[in-house]
């Protein structure tokens, strides 16, 4: 197992409070690992660390044995790690397809110059960023919807879109923030599906989740936290018998009521 | 040329008649005057067009680039005896340059505080332009400017020598709105966590598009300086920047077309308001900034999004009704299908 990002003692704190407190774990190339805990456990805390969205307050992430510290956000598409959110992002005055467009950015270089003058490299890189785009807007159920202005549309397809988008980057590393919330069943099983199948073409997935039947389906490994410390680390069965995991997780699963 | 006219089809079609019937339909020459300064002020709303409607930074101080540009040019040509060519180059390039100098020292802020470090800039402009006597002539300003005479000099030469330039610029731009630049700066003005994610660098492309603006604006002032023949800093103040926000904002900050449109309503309006100023007495003075500002308030209360967006919406939502859904999947397969071949 070769490691693809390692954490070493992260903690990030918020005023006085400590989110994230020593966390240690590693995602393996080509692994999903999830990433559970219950509410305010520090998970979308980490997955903003490590998408260089917020820096870390102690600890290290190495990408690939490097250290993204002096790494500004915007290059670590161009590395190989793209996220979605939470509380999705889209660009809703575009349409779907120029959504996934955007992220072509780092596959492309025309300079604004050439842009504005409808050079050739413009337009050879502009179809270029529609052909992919399109691709994946096939790839996860969009294609009839990519001329539709994104803000129409539900939620269940923006998420989908958000993933198109994060995808068309060719991340090694896929950080997913609750990829599943506001899912139903259906759309649930159609998604873990389609992780599956990321994860075959190579591309490793941090999945931040509260869904525990599709984690449990494809997760080949679990990190658990609990206020900001990690408790518990393994296969998805040993987590599941886990009595540490049970006390501060499992048994308010009820109380969380995932429809 | 040809796939620009595929792209934009109609709208351009419609735009380069009106353009180019436009002095032919009207009487006199100062109709044609009228066009020119139109022509003037668009190439300038077409530029804050792209800073503010598309990158969503919102800047105060485009009439002070537009004075840099005049005097630029208007310096060069005078007092150096260089060629209006060799000046409206400059006057595009001086602009940029400050464009990127003070673009750079306030690329951290954002909203309030960037509309209040581009108004500043706005107001040192006219006092340095004022103050610099021994360049600029001060508050008496600068006399004979030589025209620009590329095409000869009659009203009707400089009016299409103008919108000449406009039609490159709003090319140029609505070229860049469907390009990965031009997508960028609209991923930035919705949300900066997610451009940063997809890989861009957020202060870079602000700054590029702020720089472009601030040259769009100084050519459009090198030409209004080798128009007008004379300079002084009175109209490189916030009232001019504030009107070319008004002419962007009622237009529809999202569209090139929206600034455009916005530009000629304005300029209308100003004319309409003379023209009434002479038989209302009352109505002299300052009525336009009055009249503009309640323009500007009933706009941001009732159309937020502008004209040139709600016409598109009402005319899409039209099209829809008409179209039974079936009908609409197959067309959008279609189209899919045709941009995958071509």
């Amino acid at each position: 197992m070769t490691a693809l990002l390692e954490i070493q003692n992260l903690s990030r704190d918020f005023g006085g409070v400590r989110a994230v407190n020593q966390v240690n774990f590693q995602v393996n190339k080509g692994e999903i690992l999830a990433l559970i805990g219950p509410n305010g456990a520090g998970k979308s805390t980490v997955l903003n660390m490590v998408s260089g969205v917020i820096p870390p307050s102690e600890g290290e992430i190495r990408f690939n044995n490097k250290g993204m510290g002096p790494v500004p956000g915007y290059e670590y598409a161009g590395l190989g790690i793209t996220r979605t959110f939470q509380n999705l992002q889209t660009f809703d005055d575009m349409t779907v397809l120029e959504n996934v467009m955007v992220g072509m950015h780092t596959k492309t270089q025309s300079s604004l110059f050439s842009c504005g003058m409808n050079l050739g490299r413009a337009r050879r890189e502009e179809q270029q960023m529609k052909e992919k785009a399109q691709l994946w807007l096939e790839q996860v159920g969009l294609a009839s919807l990519a001329f539709s202005q994104a803000g129409s549309l539900p939620y269940g397809k923006l998420r989908l879109m958000e993933i198109a988008r994060a995808m068309v980057t060719e991340p090694t590393l896929l950080l997913l923030d609750e990829p599943a919330a506001g899912l139903n069943h259906t759309e649930t099983a159609e998604m873990s599906k389609m992780f599956q199948e990321i994860r075959a073409n190579g591309t490793a997935i941090l999945l931040v989740e509260h869904d525990m039947d599709m984690i449990m389906a494809i997760a080949d490994r679990i990190v658990v936290l609990d206020q900001g410390t990690k408790i518990a680390e393994g296969t998805p069965r040993e987590i599941q018998e886990n009595p540490k995991v049970i006390a501060a997780y499992l048994g308010t699963e009820e109380e969380e009521g995932r429809g | 040329m040809k796939q620009v006219i595929d792209k934009w089809g109609k709208s351009f079609g419609i735009y380069l008649i009106l353009m180019i019937v436009f002095p032919f339909v009207m009487p006199d020459e100062y109709y044609r005057s009228v066009g020119i300064i139109i022509g003037l002020h668009a190439i300038v709303t077409i530029g804050l067009c792209l800073v503010m409607g598309l990158a969503g930074q919102i800047s105060l101080g485009q009439a002070a680039f537009w004075g840099i540009g005049a005097y630029t040019s208007a310096v060069l040509t005078t007092k150096y005896g260089l060629s209006p060519f060799v000046g409206l180059v400059a006057s595009a390039i001086i602009p940029g340059l400050f464009a990127f100098i003070l673009g750079r020292a306030i690329a951290g802020l954002q909203g309030y505080y960037l509309a209040m470090a581009t108004l500043a800039f706005g107001y040192i402009v006219q006092i340095g332009i004022t103050e610099w006597e021994p360049v600029t002539g001060g508050a008496n300003g600068m006399i004979s400017i030589p025209k620009v005479t590329f095409f000869g000099d009659s009203e009707l030469s400089m009016y299409y020598l103008i919108w000449g330039v406009v039609t490159c610029v709003l090319l140029f731009s609505l070229n860049l709105l469907h390009s990965r630049v031009g997508r960028a700066f609209r991923a930035i003005h919705k949300s900066e966590i997610a451009a940063t994610s997809m890989g861009i660098d957020v202060r870079k492309f602000k700054l590029n598009a702020f720089v472009v603006s601030g040259m769009f604006a100084g050519i459009s002032g090198g030409l209004y300086a080798h128009y007008m023949g004379i300079l002084d800093p009175q109209p490189f103040g916030l009232h001019e920047s504030i009107k070319f926000l008004t002419m962007v904002v009622i237009g529809g900050m999202t569209s090139i077309w929206g600034a455009l449109v916005g530009t000629v309503l304005i300029n209308f309006i100003s004319e309409g308001l003379i023209m009434m100023s002479e038989v209302i007495p009352g109505l002299q003075g300052d009525i336009d900034t009055i009249v503009f500002g309640a323009i500007l308030v009933l706009i941001v209360m009732f159309m937020p999004e502008g004209l040139v967006p709600r016409l598109r919406t009402l005319y899409e939502k039209s099209q829809a009704k008409k179209a039974k859904a079936k009908a609409a999947n197959l067309q959008s397969d279609q189209r899919v299908e045709r941009k995958a071949t071509t």
